[in-house]
């Protein structure tokens, strides 16, 4: 039963997810076209009112101007005129006319009273008409009272107007079927066309999902935001598949590096089983030591990688406090002094080593001594105390130390340096050995990176990254410089400077 | 082995749920001289620790039924102060810190050699001698704390303030085997191995200054172990 209501499961999804899409491209053209029908309305709208503004100065201006011209004629010829209404303007604009007495008494015209309410003040105004039979009506008025006492009373119907706005409703009624069916249609084109493309991203997202990272959404060429958010993802992806790679590289550097050790320890353990000298207990003793050894350096890369692991974690902030950097020097150079001698490498506390003319190390940057030496003025007389985890930050130097001591051949020097970086409490380890070559230098710090250079040289790989992860978690990072551009041992120098201003 | 030939055999109480490492560990000790008594759950760890019969523990951090640290803050809150080892499966710093604040005397992670357990076990059950004293003796050799002087038969010796510490830090545990790591944590206060064998170049300089040609040697390396500080006639018995 089960095997069977499973791969029904599968289809039905997928038509629902194409029925949704579907049904957002209908949500959209049905939002478009009401948009449409909105615009519409509002244009009908605006219309209306501008018409009737317009009809109604119109006819203003038409009452004013009869009223002049009738006032400029004679007053029998325009008694004649009124009473015939014999002039063309007189037919077709004005609807009504009268001349009246001073006391409102009908001379001529075919208005039969004075109509309620009307002021003969020149100025245009509605007035209601009762005629004797029939409902009242609204005409637009304008009476003018004339030099000998007379009124001259013109009236327009708003007729005109009426029909205009008949007019427009019937039109505008008719026009709007197709007109929302041509929005109907083009807002379904538009978010097809818009949806087609997300559910392109939806399936290409749906396969990386599945495990094809070289997979990437269809970006275009950016012109619009669908297409830079495509870009946006996209470039993301390169980055995550960046790190996937760097993780597998890691892993398998891990792996790699644990297997030589391991295989070494089985061949010896091998040998000694059924190598010609198994009788021998002296024989054995050795294999088993150097095996021992040998399963200690794999321990000691698995110890480091764990401890960076802790490190990277970030959870030690706790256990902070302040941490004199001088101090630190002070012990460091203790600790390493006997091995530095044994190498015949001189190790020495210098903490004007990082300068050069004038206090400035090559771009710009300024190195201030953190102790007097040789009378030096620009030396900070304050103790330089960051806040950090001395456990750790004496690996960081032990570990700059170990690897400038390495690197030094016997007659070099290594220089350890207190002072201010820029105003920031910075410790530096300078050597006389080979140097790093610039394109060489954020790779050092990387798990298990080691420059053609040093593949002699022993060591887990991991002291660097160790180091760039312990001053990571103290808002510290790790300068590479050359120590003295230009010569063939031009020299390692590694600043290591905290981001927190001096104390 | 000068271990095995003493006649008072220490009783070590030994808490750890791996069988496996729980086996080489008691085996080990047993060799040595040890009598061992090894429980896999923390709280029958906790009674027997309880009895007193221990002179030492041995206890891993993490356990069924109740974890090593809770079992030494109960010990502590119980006033009983048999030194504790703890041991540990991550080197963890703050795994360290948090074990001695438990009330813990010493912290090993694995893995690790059994020579180191069996020095830092050594060192538990011997510890130092009273810290009031101003002159150390080992036999010929004559420290003297307040002037900063050291001979031996008479002859000075000229130590740097490193050196001085060094081995005032042997004279401190004589016969005792000292490792590198117990000697970078107790002398130079460093929780941390470091690529180089920096302690076997400091006991190098230590042993030309102190062992002159014509002498006994004092300062021995242990093979796979460390070092000690023997008195001559002592060292082979």
């Amino acid at each position: 039963m089960s095997g069977a209501s499973a791969p029904k499961e599968a289809p039905s999804r997928a038509f629902s997810r194409r029925e949704l899409t579907r049904a957002a491209g209908f949500r959209l053209a049905l939002g478009f076209a009401l948009a449409m029908l909105g615009a519409m309305v509002l244009q009908f709208a605006l219309v209306y009112v501008q018409m009737t503004s317009l009809e109604h100065s119109r006819s203003d201006a038409l009452l004013r101007r009869e009223t002049a011209l009738l006032l400029a004629m004679p007053t029998e010829h325009m008694n004649y005129v009124i009473s015939e209404r014999s002039t063309d303007d007189l037919r077709l604009i004005i609807n009504a006319e009268g001349v009246f007495t001073s006391s409102r008494e009908r001379i001529v015209g075919d208005l039969k009273a004075w109509p309620e309410g009307l002021v003969e003040d020149g100025i245009p105004h509605d007035v209601t008409v009762q005629p004797e039979e029939g409902a009242p009506y609204v005409l637009r008025f304008i009476a003018t009272r004339m030099p000998d006492g007379r009124i001259l009373v013109l009236g327009r119907s708003r007729h005109m107007l009426g029909e205009q706005k008949l007019m427009l409703r019937r039109a505008s009624l008719i026009a709007a079927t197709p007109v929302l069916l041509f929005a109907l249609m083009a807002g379904l084109w538009l978010s097809h066309r818009a949806l087609s493309r997300v559910k392109e991203m939806h399936e290409a997202v749906d396969r990386i999902m599945q495990g094809d990272i070289h997979e990437r959404l269809p970006a275009g060429r950016e012109r619009d935001d669908l297409q830079r958010l495509a870009g946006s993802v996209n470039r993301m992806l390169d980055r995550l598949e960046q790190l996937m790679h760097d993780m597998r590289e890691v892993g398998n550097d891990i792996a790699h590096d644990l297997r030589t050790p391991l295989a070494r320890v089985r061949a010896r353990l091998d040998r000694a089983l059924t190598g010609a000298n198994a009788n021998s207990v002296e024989e054995l003793h050795k294999a088993i030591g150097r095996a021992i050894d040998d399963l200690d350096q794999s321990f000691g890369i698995i110890t480091a990688l764990l401890r960076m692991a802790e490190i990277d974690n970030g959870r030690r902030r706790d256990g902070f406090a302040a941490v004199d950097l001088d101090d630190l020097a002070g012990d460091i150079i203790d600790l390493y002094e006997p091995i530095a001698e044994s190498e015949g490498v001189v190790l020495l506390r210098d903490d004007g080593a990082p300068q050069r003319k004038g206090g400035v190390v090559d771009s710009g940057h300024v190195w201030t001594a953190a102790r007097a030496t040789e009378q030096r003025q620009d030396s900070v007389s304050r103790p330089l105390v960051v806040h950090g985890d001395r456990d750790l930050l004496i690996e960081v130097l032990a570990n700059l130390v170990d690897n400038a001591i390495k690197f030094t051949k016997a007659g070099g020097e290594v220089r350890v340096s207190v002072g201010l970086w820029n105003d920031h409490p910075a410790l530096s380890v300078t050597d006389t050995g080979p140097g790093v070559a610039p394109e060489e230098r954020e790779a050092v710090l990387t798990r298990f990176y080691r420059s053609d250079k040093s593949r002699h040289v022993r060591g887990s790989g991991l002291g660097l990254s160790l180091v760039s992860s312990i001053l990571r978690l103290h808002n510290a990072h790790v300068r590479i410089e050359d120590a003295q551009a230009g010569r063939p041992e031009r020299g390692a120098r590694f600043i290591a400077v905290f981001s927190a201003p001096a104390r | 082995m000068s271990e095995s030939g003493r006649t008072y055999r220490p009783r070590v109480l030994l808490v750890e749920d791996d069988g496996g490492i729980a086996r080489e560990i008691s085996e080990e000790l047993e060799s040595r001289g040890f009598d061992v008594l090894a429980i896999e759950v923390g709280d029958q760890g906790l009674e027997r620790a309880l009895s007193g019969e221990f002179d030492v523990m041995v206890v891993d951090r993490m356990l069924p039924a109740l974890d090593g640290l809770t079992m030494i803050e109960t010990l502590r809150a119980r006033d009983i102060r048999i030194p504790v080892l703890v041991l540990s499966a991550l080197s963890a710093v703050d795994d360290r810190v948090s074990g001695l604040k438990a009330g813990g005397d010493d912290y090993l992670t694995k893995p690790f050699a059994m020579e180191e357990l069996v020095a830092r076990i050594e060192a538990l059950l011997r510890r130092p001698d009273d810290t009031r004293v101003t002159v150390l003796r080992v036999g010929p050799i004559i420290m003297d704390l307040i002037d900063r002087t050291v001979t031996r038969d008479g002859r000075e010796i000229e130590l740097l303030p490193r050196e001085f510490r060094l081995l005032e830090y042997l004279m401190r545990r004589p016969a005792q085997v000292l490792t590198r790591a117990m000697m970078l944590e107790e002398v130079w206060n460093y929780r941390f191995i470091p690529q180089t064998n920096l302690v076997d170049v400091h006991i190098g300089k230590l042993r030309r200054k102190v062992d002159g040609p014509d002498e006994e040697p004092m300062i021995h390396s242990i093979r796979g172990s460390g070092f000690s500080l023997r008195v001559p006639d002592a060292s082979d018995e």
